[in-house]
């Protein structure tokens, strides 16, 4: 890993010809502001089939996932991919999941992390972490060690909801010294696979460091070599009819082909809002991920904290990268510790004058792979809760709330 | 799809549709909040004794109890299939019941028909058809029946047990009817929502209820007929049996539309007159409300025909006899002067009333009516050879004795039940109406909160005795 000096912003003023040519750069995408975007079709459209079919029966039929493809790529057979297929899901080693762009959703992506204060007994910390894990309104949630303790995250359209409803119950416990909250400005890269907000033209594009894959078949007994390639494979960006087996998804469901292939494409590669991707289930693994947050000087214009976004997510051994706006803290980026030179990763970021200050912590639990429950210990593996807080006011008791919550086995 | 008969390997496997040995759920789910977790902890709650098997293959365990994959995965004989997964992986479904010899399914799951996916909707059904699997739904609620412990589906109640098969295209409906079972005691012998009826049709329930012991009536909501002549085939060999009552909607202009988005029945080209012409063809009761259609079915359930005119009407309020002689009129089935009925009766009822009451039809034993007189005047005219029914309204005043005049009503009921008369109630005012209505309900006779509801009751058992008439000489 080659260091990098720091450098100036971008001269450009706003409005001037420079900032035009910025903008063709770094054009961002629409977001929602609170409503749809227009072209946003819901998670159960017609358009969504090809997802929706084989997210439900990819557990019993992994071959609704282009063979063809796999078996070229990876080099196997058909029936070696599919036997090896089910014995991941079975070990609960990988997942199927997708990313919506939330923002054009019309949600707001609001991470938060949480400081406790020293000497919390562990157990206060494991009543707090089976609260995040079992509040269906944190899609995405992780458990730390380190210079914070959780980092969990809600798509919710009102953030009165979020601090009413999320953060409330348990924020001025005496145990919490601090809450922050970090609100998505960006979603550059995540689970490896590049996402909406990445720069240029890598989008979907599948990345690992050198040699990390080959190091991560020998750190863990579960996956060999051929199972890591199999399922770099499962994600490499390619067109979507090499993506799914759309004779399979047809013959499941009994949807058009063509019809099927058609939605599943204009939402992935055309409007580009849908990203399906297969979750490595990193704590089967017993692999823990490296958390860096990022706070730069807060005289660092706004262009220049999107460049040096830019810039940390072309270090491939990020597995995700996401920037933040109105907030204490700027970026996150995590790396596997067990397969990464971290302190090389460290002193990469210490290489930029801009930044003020990085805390570190290790992630040792997933609670969910947005809106999907990982928590196989408590017999809830893959269980998909969707919430919203569309029309609700969660400032008012007795107001209409989320039903779905926690329940019997 | 259409259907030309009845077909008999339906109704042969219906036998495991209310009692099935086993149950595969597909799209069981561990959240409480979703379909697939009420559907079993309904048929846990409500006292099902068979087996339960969860299937999902994200789960090792469902309430406790071991999911499966597949149904190709259970390892014992699987008798009943409910889905309620999305309709993408219906086919799919449909195909491992097949493997599995089931020996029903019923689709809870939405999004076919109704929302253009005719196609779909339709292979699927001709696939289940060509094996011989029954196919409910699919976009219903459920079935259950209160006898068997039985409740299948997305549903909080079990009714009471009672006479009236309630078989409902909608689910909403259906389930009010259910609430109304548990607060007002209508009782029911089994119910199904049968949602979009892809393949098991109206009529192969009717031929069931007709089988069906507990069934004394058959309480119809409809919203489209695909094969009427399988339905007019099954309604004419069960009427002389058992009464029909039907409620058809979805004749408005607007209407038809919504009926094709609801359960996707198609009423085009067909008119209100057209339905009217069929329910008479095949001896169906056709109820206009809600209220009517419940109000009459239970009737009919729980009494017998009624074989003539001569309604004697006992009350002790002059204005509920009124409301109840207009209405009878409006109905077309007028009533007729205690004198004609009988010329003694009314000497002989007077003994049970003061001075100012009134002896003609209604009968006013006046608002100081005590149980002893709603019991001498119930006695005189139940035994009166000329009276076909007697009907009786409370009214209560300050000094009517409620729950000792439904004690009387109770007693005079059980004593004269062996004539074979229909005997109606109602009891107009308020809580101590409500309790005895549900006293009355309880005992078998129908009671109602209003003379109108009551008169309708009545009115469709005149029109059952006629119907049963005519459809037992064609037999």
């Amino acid at each position: 890993m080659k260091e990098e000096q720091s450098k100036p912003a971008p001269e450009y003023l706003l409005g001037s010809p420079e900032q035009q040519s910025w903008m063709k750069k770094y054009f961002f995408s629409p977001r929602g502001l609170g409503f749809l975007e227009p072209g946003i079709v819901g998670l159960d459209d017609a358009k969504m089939s090809a997802y929706n079919v084989a997210k439900s029966s990819y557990q019993i039929r992994p071959d609704v996932f282009n063979m063809n493809y796999l078996s070229k790529t990876v080099g196997l057979g058909k029936e070696e991919i599919i036997q090896r297929m089910q014995r991941m899901y079975e070990q609960r080693t990988i997942v199927f999941v997708m990313n919506p762009a939330v923002s054009v959703y019309g949600w707001g992506l609001y991470y938060w992390m949480v400081k406790l204060n020293e000497n919390t007994p562990p157990e206060a910390k494991a009543e707090l972490s089976e609260w995040f894990q079992n509040k269906d309104d944190i899609c995405t949630g992780y458990e730390c060690q380190g210079d914070f303790d959780f980092y969990n995250g809600n798509h919710m359209r009102v953030i009165d909801n979020l601090l009413y409803d999320v953060l409330e119950p348990w924020k001025n416990r005496p145990e919490v010294k601090y809450v922050h909250l970090c609100p998505i400005r960006r979603d550059l890269r995540e689970s490896h696979v590049n996402q909406f907000d990445c720069p240029g033209d890598g989008y979907r594009e599948v990345l690992w460091g050198p040699g990390q894959i080959e190091k991560l078949a020998q750190v863990q007994d579960k996956l060999d070599l051929t199972d890591l390639k199999i399922i770099q494979a499962l994600n490499a960006k390619r067109p979507m009819e090499d993506f799914f087996d759309f004779k399979v998804l047809a013959e499941v469901s009994g949807l058009d082909e063509k019809a099927m292939l058609d939605g599943i494409k204009e939402l992935v590669e055309v409007k580009r809002i849908i990203v399906p991707l297969f979750h490595l289930n990193f704590m089967k693994l017993d692999l823990t991920n490296r958390m860096f947050v990022i706070r730069l000087f807060q005289n660092i214009p706004c262009c220049r904290k999107a460049e040096i976004s830019d810039e940390l997510s072309a270090i491939k051994e990020f597995n995700t990268v996401k920037e933040f706006s109105d907030s204490f803290y700027d970026i996150i980026l995590w790396a596997y510790n067990e397969i990464t030179d971290i302190p090389a990763l460290r002193a990469k970021l210490n290489s930029y004058s801009e930044i003020e200050e990085i805390k570190e912590a290790d992630m040792t639990r997933m609670y969910r792979r947005w809106v999907c429950r990982l928590d196989d210990q408590n017999g809830y593996w893959e269980e998909c809760v969707f919430t919203d807080d569309f029309l609700q006011d969660r400032t008012q008791p007795g107001g209409p709330e989320c039903t779905i919550r926690k329940g019997a086995k | 799809m259409k259907i030309d008969a009845p077909r008999k390997y339906v109704i042969d496997n219906l036998k495991h549709f209310l009692n099935p040995s086993s149950i595969a759920v597909v799209g069981a789910s561990r959240y409480p909040a979703k379909v697939g977790y009420k559907v079993i902890q309904g048929l846990k709650d409500w006292g099902y004794r068979g087996e339960i098997y969860p299937v999902n293959p994200r789960a090792d365990k469902v309430h406790g109890l071991t999911a499966y994959k597949t149904i190709t995965d259970i390892p014992g004989p699987v008798d009943l299939v409910f889905v309620a997964v999305p309709a993408h992986l219906v086919k799919m479904t449909l195909e491992h019941a097949v493997a599995k010899k089931a020996k029903i399914v019923v689709i809870a799951t939405s999004a076919f028909k109704e929302i253009g996916r005719g196609d779909l909707q339709d292979r699927l059904t001709q696939y289940c058809r060509d094996n011989k699997l029954p196919l409910f739904g699919p976009n219903l609620v459920g079935m259950g029946s209160p006898y068997l412990n039985f409740n299948c589906g997305f549903i909080p109640y079990l009714p009471i047990k009672g006479p009236v098969a309630m078989i409902s295209q909608s689910g909403a409906n259906l389930l009010a009817a259910l609430g109304n079972s548990t607060t007002m005691h209508f009782g029911m012998s089994f119910f199904v929502g049968l949602g979009n009826k892809a393949d098991v049709d109206f009529s192969e329930l009717i031929e069931y209820g007709n089988t069906d012991p507990h069934t004394k009536s058959l309480a119809i909501y409809i919203e489209g007929l695909d094969s009427p002549t399988a339905f007019v085939k099954a309604c004419t060999s069960v009427v002389p049996n058992k009464p029909i009552v039907v409620i058809k909607v979805g004749g408005s202009e607007i209407g038809v539309k919504a009926a094709f988005a609801h359960t996707a029945s198609e009423n085009e080209g067909t008119s209100d007159a057209f339905y009217d012409q069929l329910f008479e063809q095949c001896g169906v009761i056709r109820a206009t409300t809600f209220q009517e259609f419940l109000d009459i079915s239970l009737a009919l359930g729980l009494q017998p025909e009624l074989k003539g005119d001569c309604v004697a009407m006992i009350t002790n309020g002059g204005g509920s006899g009124l409301l109840s002689c207009d209405h009878f009129e409006r109905l077309g089935q007028p009533m007729q002067e205690l004198s004609s009925i009988s010329p003694d009766l009314g000497l002989r009822i007077r003994t049970y009333m003061p001075m100012f009451g009134s002896p003609l039809n209604p009968v006013d034993i006046s608002g100081t009516a005590s149980p002893v007189h709603y019991k001498g005047a119930l006695r005189q005219a139940m035994r009166d050879p000329n009276v076909d029914m007697v009907y009786c309204s409370i009214c209560p005043t300050a000094v009517t004795d409620v729950p000792g005049v439904v004690d009387v009503a109770i007693e005079m009921y059980e004593a004269y039940k062996p004539l074979g008369k229909p005997f109606v109630m109602e009891c107009q005012g308020g809580a101590e109406c409500l309790e005895a209505i549900i006293r009355l309900r309880d005992h078998g006779i129908p009671a109602y909160a209003t003379p109108e509801q009551a008169v309708n009751a009545i009115v469709a058992l005149r029109k059952y005795s006629k119907i049963k008439e005519k459809f037992s000489k064609k037999k």
